[in-house]
């Protein structure tokens, strides 16, 4: 019965996991750093959150449990669409900005994009 | 001094620049929703004023300038190209499935199974009529299945060779669209938004089918380069490509279909080049992971491998053994044939032997010492030796090897398909936030997202560390 409570909320774990995930997905669809941060504190509470299905799962042994495992297995397909997600992201930004470093500051005598520098405007008076 | 015709004059040129600016936004209202129309900006520049010679004086002239900014529009071609590539590719693979399904129903494991299980049945009683012809019905349905995996990837080869063909015949047709486009640019004197809506448009459907590289010239002209190297359109001149049987890639004379190659204008191999669009994922498909299961010019095929080994070994065991119980004895028949002059063709030819009939099913192992149920013990265990007869596998843990390379690169596939698909709307989104943005807010809005992509994508790498050790937790 006490194992029966454990899974139980183990289960709940996941599913609020679960859940975290798809706000992750809805709030990478706009590009912007703000949706990004709190991607990324959701994306916390999911490492927690699971975390504690780890420990029941340790304090019952291992066991069979197909309903959970089978919950593992989707958010780790989520967990593999993130990641190509985030990969894909950060090689389309890099590509971006080194098109943009090299048209502002050219290339490096490695022929790498220059570093770009960003400095604010200064107003000179007198 | 001017004089009053030239400050007239002056005052209907502004009017007329004013007008134009309104017609202007008139448009951005209308094309809103266009495909790859870019907001157009009226800027009024004040003209100066020349007080000698009564000549135009003063007022505003209006230039209409246009916010696009291109290396959005390339981020967008490259997303969409990576996307074309691995909607393709899931396209293209789910057919596969249905040969090499994951569950043990699907017709060449079920056959095997029931073919082992006849002849552990045959094993109990050598001599029963009845055992030696359930031997024979399950030979024959393994043949049957092999023959019918062998008819269906036929088929996705087929169909996925014409599949090529079709893209090709797009990517030429767009060409020739934006051949066109270039054209009438190069007519009109003036910058037209509608007709670089239809270049953009044009080009971001041609990134769904191949890699380009697009390169702006005056006036809005564009030359666009298939993987950065091969000429597609140059301003006037269109150049097509063409898809091709790679006869080179046969040599082998394994009797399986050759390569399809993509070649350019001048005949050249440019097969190489394309690395990503719908074309990229075809010709992956089409020139090694089919070929890797069914064979082609270059190599026999798993499913080929597979056939020949079970036949091969089966037929070992037989002909070695005896149909006799006392000497002399009497040599058994091979079960299984097969078309040994075309390796790549194994499969959809194997067949139980025409000639073979129940009594000539050698169960008896001669030895010595004689066994009289010795070589159907033997076959009846063939699948589960260790090691086993094809590359140190059993004959139904080969076929699972298959499956999951299947299984792989279609998951694969369904994932970086979804993630793509995120990315290209990244993309776009992208492209309206910076359309009229200096490069260098540009620059700071893209660094800011990137180091935040790159903070939560750790915590991404942590959660699937977890999700591992929580599936090694929870046994299957």
């Amino acid at each position: 019965m006490e194992n029966a409570t454990q899974y139980g909320d183990a289960r709940e774990y996941l599913q609020a996991a679960r859940a975290s995930m798809r706000q992750v997905k809805r709030l990478l669809s706009e590009p912007s750093a703000e949706a990004a941060d709190e991607s990324a504190a959701l994306l916390r509470d999911v490492e927690v959150q699971l975390g504690c299905v780890a420990a029941i799962l340790r304090q019952n042994g291992a066991k069979p449990h197909a309903e959970i495992r089978a919950g593992v297995e989707e958010l780790q397909n989520e967990v593999a669409v993130l990641a190509s997600f985030f990969a894909g992201a950060d090689k389309m930004l890099s590509g971006w900005l080194d098109a943009i470093r090299s048209r502002r500051g050219g290339y490096t005598e490695r022929g790498q994009a220059a570093p770009l520098m960003l400095v604010r405007k200064l107003s000179v008076e007198g | 001094m001017g004089s009053l015709f030239s400050a007239l004059d002056a005052a209907a040129q502004s009017i007329q620049a004013f007008e134009r600016a309104i017609n202007v936004t008139q448009n951005n209202v209308t094309n809103a929703n266009s495909p790859g129309y870019a907001n157009q900006v009226p800027q009024m520049i004040s003209q100066d004023f020349q007080s000698s010679g009564g000549s135009t004086s003063g007022g505003v002239q209006e230039v209409t300038q246009d916010t696009r900014s291109v290396y959005a529009d390339t981020a967008v071609q490259q997303q969409l190209s990576l996307q074309g590539m691995y909607q393709q590719l899931q396209t293209t693979l789910a057919p596969l499935q249905t040969v090499f399904d994951v569950s043990s129903s699907s017709a060449i494991p079920s056959a095997l199974n029931q073919l082992f299980q006849s002849f552990s049945q045959w094993s109990t009683q050598p001599s029963n009529g009845n055992y030696q012809a359930g031997v024979l019905n399950a030979a024959q349905q393994v043949g049957s299945a092999f023959q019918q995996a062998a008819v269906q990837l036929g088929q996705i080869q087929a169909s996925t060779t014409n599949d090529i063909q079709s893209t090709v015949a797009q990517i030429n047709q767009d060409s020739a669209a934006l051949q066109e486009f270039n054209q009438q640019i190069a007519r009109d004197s003036q910058p037209n938004a509608g007709l670089n809506a239809q270049v953009e448009s044009t080009l971001e459907n041609l990134s769904g089918l191949a890699n380009i590289q697009v390169l702006k010239g005056i006036g809005g002209t564009v030359t666009v380069l298939l993987g950065g190297q091969t000429p597609l359109v140059e301003g006037l001149q269109m150049n097509a490509i063409q898809a091709v049987n790679n006869t080179a890639s046969n040599t082998a004379n394994l009797g399986g279909a050759p390569n399809i190659s993509i070649e350019d204008s001048n005949g050249n191999d440019i097969t190489s080049q394309v690395t990503s669009g719908g074309l990229a994922g075809l010709l992956n498909v089409r020139n090694n992971l089919l070929p890797s299961l069914i064979g082609g010019g270059q190599q026999v095929g798993g499913l080929n491998t597979l056939a020949q080994g079970l036949a091969d070994s089966i037929n070992n065991v037989l002909t070695q053994g005896t149909t006799s119980s006392t000497p002399p004895y009497q040599a058994g028949s091979p079960l299984f044939t097969y078309n040994a002059n075309a390796p790549a063709g194994i499969a959809g030819t194997l067949a139980v032997s025409s000639t073979i009939t129940a009594s000539q099913l050698a169960a008896a192992n001669p030895g010595p010492p004689f066994v009289a149920n010795g070589a159907a013990l033997t076959l009846a265990g063939l699948d589960s030796s260790s090691p086993g007869p094809i590359q140190g596998q059993g004959f139904t843990q080969y076929f699972s090897s298959l499956t999951a390379s299947v299984g792989n690169a279609v998951n694969n596939a369904n994932t970086q398909a979804t993630a793509q698909s995120q990315l290209v709307a990244q993309a776009q989104s992208l492209q309206q936030q910076v359309s009229g943005v200096s490069l260098d807010a540009q620059a700071i809005q893209l660094v800011q997202l990137q180091t935040s992509y790159q903070a939560a994508s750790k915590v991404v790498t942590v959660i699937d560390q977890i999700t591992q050790s929580l599936l090694t937790m929870i046994p299957g």
